[in-house]
């Protein structure tokens, strides 16, 4: 067994009462001294939550070919990208299934930095570096060198704007900007994965300890696994190794939004389409839906869901959302039951009745 | 960690406040604190009987599902029906507000494996 890795926070995270457990092969505080909902409810109602997400990996692609071979490994059309934009994105294998889901930041034309997670990182660097030998592009893991940060919650821009040396009003959602930030320098970008305004800021090791203290004096409060998944989930997007997999593909895991057949200028297909646009053409085995309970009791992933007294899925993700007042859950079931029949869950023997709804499952408060 | 003197504890960190021939069910501080913030709970159908070690009901918390067992055999007489809107007592006040149900002690309780409280604080020592 390979050794678990530490953050260059763990410290703080154990003198603020964190509760470690290990994660993506890194020892990460699932909650800290006052539970998972309090924490979860900081973000919800108007504080700053600060979460340390270090263990997501970071690559650059530099290069004359960076953009056609961008448009060559990921699902979205990169093209559409300008200077200082963000875009949600994933890398396919060639039987169109999930590798990863990614971020994609355009710096320039010549130069892109992907965020990547952490329990994918070695795979996904092996496979863009083995893909990129086609190509006039470098492509680098910067993981190990780089600390990130999300701020999420209304709060958030204030608390780090006594940091950031630009206006951070003048970043708008899921665009970035590089500058000054404390005493050294970095790349904030104004997404996140909680459905509140926010930021995730990317900045070098040397200087973590430094903005994480400056954010809590700040008045952020320190968000732990638990109520970032619980956060999550309350807006349905999706987590690699639950909804999305190298099992599926976009077509099952309603990700088509993010996947482009038709990438205008782009000559050729990205690795995977032909896969994807078999899989759309004959129709999935299975779809990805949004479920709420209507009687009581917590959905949870692998819990088996019946329509009309018939197997047809299970539970991908699913939680007690306290601001939905019950449990909600993604859940894969047989297409022709994505609209219809009568929906149940099985939670410890017993069927429990259930309705489709749509995510978010609670109101995003993103500033779009 | 509170252990208050007036009741018993099993070693899977359920109490029991024994009045009479009635009992009173509920975990241990220890035992909230170890699970977290508590979302959820299941309880038995009152009326229901139950033996001694017998999962009756089951609490869950953001992360983890628990069964909670009996710690002596009887029968359901009242559900803590408060929980079914307010889990979080039972993380508040784990020996209060947060009990789970009580039954009628049965006749055929046999020699249970109780502890007192000074046995339970030197099992949470182990």
């Amino acid at each position: 067994m390979t050794d678990l890795l530490k953050t260059p926070l763990f410290d703080a995270h154990v003198a603020l009462g964190g509760k470690i457990v290990p994660f993506a092969g890194y020892e990460l505080p699932v909650q800290y001294k006052d539970g998972a909902l309090k924490e979860y409810t900081a973000v919800r109602d108007g504080e700053a939550g600060i979460f340390d997400i270090t263990h997501m990996g970071q690559v650059r692609v530099e290069g004359k070919d960076a953009l056609a071979f961008l448009q060559y490994v990921t699902t979205n059309d990169v093209s559409k990208l300008v200077d200082g934009q963000v875009q949600y994105s994933a890398l396919l294998s060639e039987q169109g299934t999930f590798i990863d889901d990614i971020t994609t930041y355009k710096i320039n034309d010549e130069a892109y930095y992907l965020c990547i997670n952490a329990a994918n990182r070695h795979k996904d660097v092996a496979h863009l570096q083995k893909e990129a030998a086609k190509f006039d592009v470098s492509v680098t893991d910067e993981s190990d060198e780089t600390t990130l940060l999300a701020l999420q919650g209304a709060k958030a821009q204030a608390a780090l704007q006594t940091i950031a040396g630009f206006d951070l009003e003048t970043v708008g959602y899921y665009k970035f900007a590089r500058g000054k930030i404390a005493s050294a320098g970095g790349i904030i970008s104004r997404t996140g994965y909680t459905g509140e305004d926010g930021f995730e800021i990317y900045i070098p090791n040397s200087i973590a300890v430094e903005v994480w203290d400056v954010l809590l004096a700040q008045g952020a409060v320190p968000i732990g696994l638990a109520a970032r998944d619980m956060l999550r989930t309350e807006m349905g997007y999706a987590l690699y190794g639950h909804e999305i997999s190298d099992a599926v593909t976009p077509v099952e895991a309603k990700l088509m939004w993010i996947t482009k057949l038709d990438k205008g200028d782009f000559i050729g297909k990205f690795i995977g389409q032909e896969a994807v646009e078999t899989r759309k053409a004959e129709g999935a085995q299975k779809r990805l839906i949004a479920l709420k309970l209507i009687g009581r009791g917590i959905p949870r992933e692998h819990y088996k869901v019946f329509v009309d007294g018939e197997l047809s899925g299970e539970v991908t993700s699913g939680m007690h959302s306290p601001l939905a007042g019950g449990g909600v859950a993604l859940a894969y079931v047989k297409p022709e039951h994505v609209t219809d029949g009568n929906l149940t869950v099985e939670i410890r023997g017993k069927q429990i009745e259930a309705e489709r709804t749509t995510t978010p499952f609670v109101r995003s408060n993103v500033r779009k | 960690m509170s252990v208050p003197t007036d009741l018993r504890y099993t070693k899977e960190h359920e109490w029991v406040r024994i009045e009479g021939d009635t009992a009173t069910f509920g975990i241990s501080d220890h035992a909230q604190e170890a699970l977290g913030d508590i979302v959820f709970v299941e309880l038995p159908e009152v009326g229901r009987s139950i033996d001694a070690g017998e999962a009756y009901g089951v609490v869950e918390s953001v992360k983890a599902v628990s069964d909670v067992y009996a710690p002596v055999a009887g029968e359901v007489i009242e559900i803590n029906e408060t929980l079914e809107s307010e889990a979080d007592l039972v993380n508040s006040d784990p020996y209060g507000a947060g009990w789970i149900i009580k039954v009628k002690i049965s006749d055929n309780n046999a020699d249970t494996d109780l502890m007192n409280p000074s046995e339970y604080e030197s099992f949470l020592d182990e």
